[in-house]
């Protein structure tokens, strides 16, 4: 295995996505690690990489119309809160954010 | 010792806007929480973003305001992080290719100008607003999806009132083109402040980011803060411990307090949002947007410095974009500049402030200015009349015309002060006999006696007229 | 073959919606395919529409305003949508019953069917393997002749695998034919909205319905010209079509199992079918070292997105809120429980190759390969009509030999199906014949917005491959 990748490592990771991972979940995150290392070298081994552009999008499109600044919809109050379990009758509650 | 210190500016304006900047609620402010909210505010799964074009021409005519470099495509990048007030995790906003790069704007400074170079300007979404209480916070989503515009200056400023200028006539021009109303009282303009300090002229220091202050003063008192903190750092050989990193100002300390440093900056993971595509920008367009740009403050400045007005005036009547187009007008219908501009300034400004209303809430047109100006001009009435008539216009919401006419101002009715005149002719044969043999003075004698029974109110000049005519 | 869609139009509407939600349930005591079961479907009134009173059925990552919808996930298991998508809604529009949500591998991440978080999906022919996935309820329902047809989505090949694995048509429209409005993403930027049914017409009556640009996704595009339904039946004489030699020649295989050799000399039986009948069919090449590094690409590419498309899911505006004692652990928490451990591993991958260190030699140079492979084939368009390949190696593997975790090395001939992904092309599965009682399938895949020409030449293959759905167990 690689010392590139660390169980610390691996764990800041995740925590930036706020996951945590138990140690199992860790070291499988490890070894797939090592299979991605592997294969992007091979991407990274293709000849004038550089010189293609970045694909974002499947295809362009021509002719894409930006929208007219018309109000069109809104939700009711009720469907708004309607998944949130932690609710005043107009806000969703949060434990206190600290700043 | 000698510490010089340089501040670079990131300016969020909300824009003005009907809808918001990617989804079809309405851009408004309201009393009532959740109320203006569609479901991709909130980002229920399956949402897609849907580009505004009032936004993106808005955006591209403040680019070009600024003279920035405006790229051939449009483009949004997702910015993400994990906020409570973020509900898809990532803001929309434009990294890769931003509306406007490399551009400069002059910004009235000490009677000169001062030119202050952007690093690029673009257009983003604005969060949630959130509401602290004693244990919870509240999310309030009608702010989430409002359109902003960020501004990035290079670090060129010097001093705090550099800042503070430029801070002012961007928020006048965001005024005058309609962009933006910037009202820093409801939140609408946020600053992050990037402030350096170094030993040496034109270097830079260590870069230290005091993010989101919320209104122009704070953004003085946070670079005074700021450099008051790293001064006596400095003073007191502890200059290693000013590092790179976030702070932010604490308005009741008046005081920076740290926020993160440099090691544990968020990386935003910016990447090309693939749910907008990149749409090529159609030159007419941009061409027709910017030959729709206005006469900006800075021109008008210009101008009215040419018409000979005093800066005072001219400061006072660029401040806001519809008081300059009142004066324009007043002048356009004919008034005398320096006259109008004195008017507007004194009577109607006290006016305006006294009851806290805007010039556009009155009904005293440039028109009736001009009518009450051209009233005393012809001596119709004095200057301290034309002051009564106006307040009565002003406060009664009446014509001039029908102020001069129902009040108890001027009578300059010939016909009526000829009689008069006459009458007291007749009943003072002796002093018209004394004024005839030489004494002149006596002409007084004559406009007194019509003032008594005019209760003064006769036209003056009129009725000097009269008396002459009558007495010669 | 004939449309069944069609063939229903003087059926009882009645009697048929009642057969169906018996079908339904014993379908699902049999596969396990659906998340929801609509019992209170009812007829709709007066609309007027080939698919006016045909049920069918919605994979449950499409939001359907008032009726559960989880994505099978943990983390959306209680959700609620208050809209529609608008696929949902178009088919709401015409007439169409819906009789039951379907469940699929977690957000789409899967190609197995056995993530859902209401358990393994199996195959209605042999309920000891995978129906396959992501869509492996959609494929599995319409496979057992539940309803004629059914939705899914396609992000690497989520509809057209599983489609082929239960011998049915899969298949994925040009990118932005369908909106994507109110369809839970996984990876935007190749995401697809696809129909499983089980004849090609059907699958080009269902296409016309759904498709059209939409206010709501600016990535549609007007599609009002294309009639998928009007030139199916062009003769396919005329037509060209390539493979890719790598992909197809046995002595790639050194060790090919006997499945494999099956599937090859099957396919290449049916493309001297299709040269009998006057079809060209040449062989093009693909270079190995692309074909090999497909399916990192697309992991590349795929997992960078999901990070970001997932990261509105934290518990407070949906969602079980987590526990903790402050709103960055309560999102933690509510993260942690909610995602099953493949997805999680997934989205670490996918936050890595993004970070600003990573981005360019990982994210940005998938995206490079990307652009490649999709400019290649678009040169390969340009002589001819659509690309013809096998969709898999082997028929739909055994449940218990299935597992989540990242391969050293798949077969190329398993990863293929993507590059429809990659460029946005329209591509099709179509039943071919049977291996061990097991079905496999044909792929079809055209330049965009060749949805017409393509469904035509699948039409015709469909004929003559004469594919009978055999019975299930």
């Amino acid at each position: 295995m690689s010392q590139k990748f660390t169980k610390e490592l691996v764990h800041k990771y995740a925590l930036d996505l706020l996951i945590s991972l138990t140690e199992e979940e860790n070291q499988m995150v490890l070894e797939e690690f090592d299979i991605i290392e592997e294969n992007m070298e091979k991407i990274n081994a293709i000849a004038d990489l550089k010189e293609e552009e970045a694909m974002t999008h499947p295809f362009s499109l021509e002719n894409v119309l930006l929208r007219d600044d018309v109000v069109e919809e809104e939700l009711p109050l009720e469907d708004v809160l309607l998944n949130a379990k932690n609710k005043t009758m107009e806000e969703v509650i949060v434990s206190k954010v600290v700043e | 010792m000698n510490l010089f210190l340089t501040v670079g500016i990131e300016m969020h304006a909300e824009m003005k806007s009907i809808s918001k900047v990617f989804s079809t609620s309405k851009n408004t402010f309201s009393k009532h929480s959740n109320t203006h909210v569609s479901p991709v505010d909130i980002a229920l799964p399956g949402i897609l973003p849907v580009v505004n074009k009032e936004c993106v021409r808005k955006a591209i005519l403040m680019a070009s305001i600024l003279h920035c470099e405006i790229p051939d495509y449009l483009c949004f990048d997702r910015k993400n992080y994990y906020y409570p007030d973020l509900p898809k995790g990532y803001q929309i906003t434009q990294s890769h290719a931003p509306i406007g790069v490399n551009g400069y704007v002059d910004v009235p400074f000490l009677n000169d100008s001062l030119r202050v170079f952007i690093h690029d300007i673009h257009l983003e979404e604005d969060s949630a607003r959130l509401e602290h209480l004693m244990d919870e916070t509240l999310i309030n989503y009608n702010r989430a999806g409002v359109p902003l515009l960020e501004l990035v200056t290079e670090p060129v400023f010097h001093s705090k009132e550099e800042v503070l200028a430029f801070l002012e006539y961007i928020r006048k021009i965001y005024q005058y083109t309609d962009i933006s109303d910037a009202d820093v009282k409801r939140g609408q303009v946020r600053c992050d402040v990037n402030i350096s300090l170094s030993e040496e002229e034109g270097k830079l220091g260590t870069k230290v980011e005091i993010k989101n202050v919320n209104s122009f003063s704070n953004v003085m008192q946070a670079i005074d803060a700021e450099v008051k903190r790293q001064t006596d750092l400095i003073l007191d050989g502890r200059k290693s411990e000013i590092e790179q990193e976030t702070r932010r100002f604490d308005e009741a300390t008046k005081t920076t307090v740290r926020m993160r440093s440099k090691v544990d900056a968020i990386d935003y993971k910016y990447f090309i949002e693939p749910n907008i595509p990149k749409m090529r920008l159609d030159s007419n367009w941009i061409k027709e947007i910017q030959s729709s740009i206005c006469e900006l403050p800075m021109s008008r400045m210009k101008r009215y410095e040419n018409m000979g007005l005093s800066l005072e005036d001219i400061s006072v009547l660029t401040k806001e974009r519809v008081f300059s187009d009142y004066f324009d007008e007043c002048v356009e219908n004919g008034c005398d500049p320096k006259t109008a501009a004195n008017w507007i300034t004194g009577s109607i400004l006290s006016y305006l402030n006294k009851t806290e209303k805007k010039i556009t809430d009155i009904s005293l047109s440039p028109k009736d200015l001009h009518f009450l100006l051209s009233k005393i001009d012809d001596k119709t009435i004095s200057g301290k009349q034309g002051k009564e008539l106006l307040e009565m216009a002003l406060q009664t919401g009446k014509k001039i015309e029908e102020c001069l006419s129902t009040s108890d101002t001027q009578i300059s009715d010939e016909a009526f002060l000829e009689e008069l005149v006459r009458k007291i002719v007749l009943e003072n044969p002796s002093q018209v006999e004394s004024y005839k043999n030489g004494r002149t003075n006596l002409f007084n004698f004559f406009v007194g006696a019509v003032m008594k029974e005019t209760k003064g109110k006769a036209n003056p000049v009129l009725t000097k007229e009269i008396i002459t005519k009558y007495l010669s | 073959m004939k449309s069944e869609i069609l063939s229903l139009s003087n059926v009882s509407k009645e009697s048929l919606l009642n057969e169906t939600k018996k079908k339904v349930l014993e379908h699902q005591e049999k596969c396990n395919s659906f998340v929801t079961i609509l019992e209170n479907a009812s007829l709709g009134e007066g609309k007027e529409s080939k698919l006016s009173n045909i049920p069918y059925v919605l994979k449950d990552n499409f939001s359907t305003k008032g009726i559960l919808t989880t994505g099978s996930s943990n983390t959306l298991k209680d959700y609620i949508p208050p809209y529609n998508s608008t696929v949902y809604q178009k088919l709401l529009d015409a007439g169409a019953i819906l009789v039951a949500k379907s469940s699929m591998d977690e957000f789409g991440m899967g190609g197995s069917g056995i993530t859902p978080h209401t358990g393994v999906v199996c195959n209605p022919y042999d309920t000891s393997l995978i129906a396959g996935g992501s869509s492996c309820g959609s494929a599995a329902c319409v496979c057992d002749k539940v309803v004629p047809f059914a939705i899914g989505s396609d992000t690497g090949d989520s509809v057209r695998k599983p489609a082929a694995y239960c011998g049915i048509v899969g298949y994925k429209p040009t990118y932005g034919m369908i909106s994507r409005y109110g369809l839970f993403p996984f990876a935007s930027s190749l995401d697809h909205v696809g129909v499983l049914t089980r004849s090609v017409v059907d699958a080009a009556i269902v296409g016309n319905a759904i498709k059209g640009i939409d206010s709501h996704d600016m990535t549609t595009f007007d599609s009002s010209s294309i009639d998928l339904e009007k030139e199916i039946e062009e003769p396919i004489s005329t037509r060209k079509l390539f493979y890719i030699k790598e992909l197809v020649r046995l002595e790639n295989y050194p060790n090919a199992s006997e499945e494999l050799k099956s599937i090859l000399s099957q396919f290449h039986e049916f493309i001297k079918t299709l040269q009998s009948q006057g079809v060209l069919v040449e062989e093009v090449s693909l270079s190995r070292e692309l074909l090999d590094v497909i399916p990192s690409v697309y992991t590349c590419i795929s997992c960078a997105e999901a990070t970001s498309n997932l990261s509105n899911l934290t518990g407070i505006l949906f969602g079980e809120p987590g526990v903790g004692k402050n709103v960055v652990e309560q999102m933690i928490d509510h993260r942690t429980k909610g995602f099953s451990p493949l997805i999680k591993r997934r989205l670490i991958i996918g936050s890595y190759v993004l970070q600003k260190e990573n981005q360019e030699k990982y994210f940005v140079n998938a995206q490079r390969v990307r652009n490649r492979i999709v400019s290649i084939m678009k040169g390969f368009f340009q002589k001819y009509d659509a690309c013809i390949l096998p969709c898999a190696s082997s028929v739909a593997p055994k449940i218990k030999d299935v597992n989540d975790k990242m391969k050293r090395e798949s077969s190329i001939l398993d990863n293929h199906m993507v590059i429809g992904n990659f460029g946005g092309f329209p591509s099709i599965t179509i039943p071919s014949s049977f291996i061990n009682g097991m079905p496999v399938g044909i792929n079809l895949t055209a330049e965009i917005m060749e949805d017409a020409k393509l469904l035509s030449i699948a039409y015709q293959c469909e004929k003559l491959l004469d594919f009978k759905g055999g019975e299930t167990k």
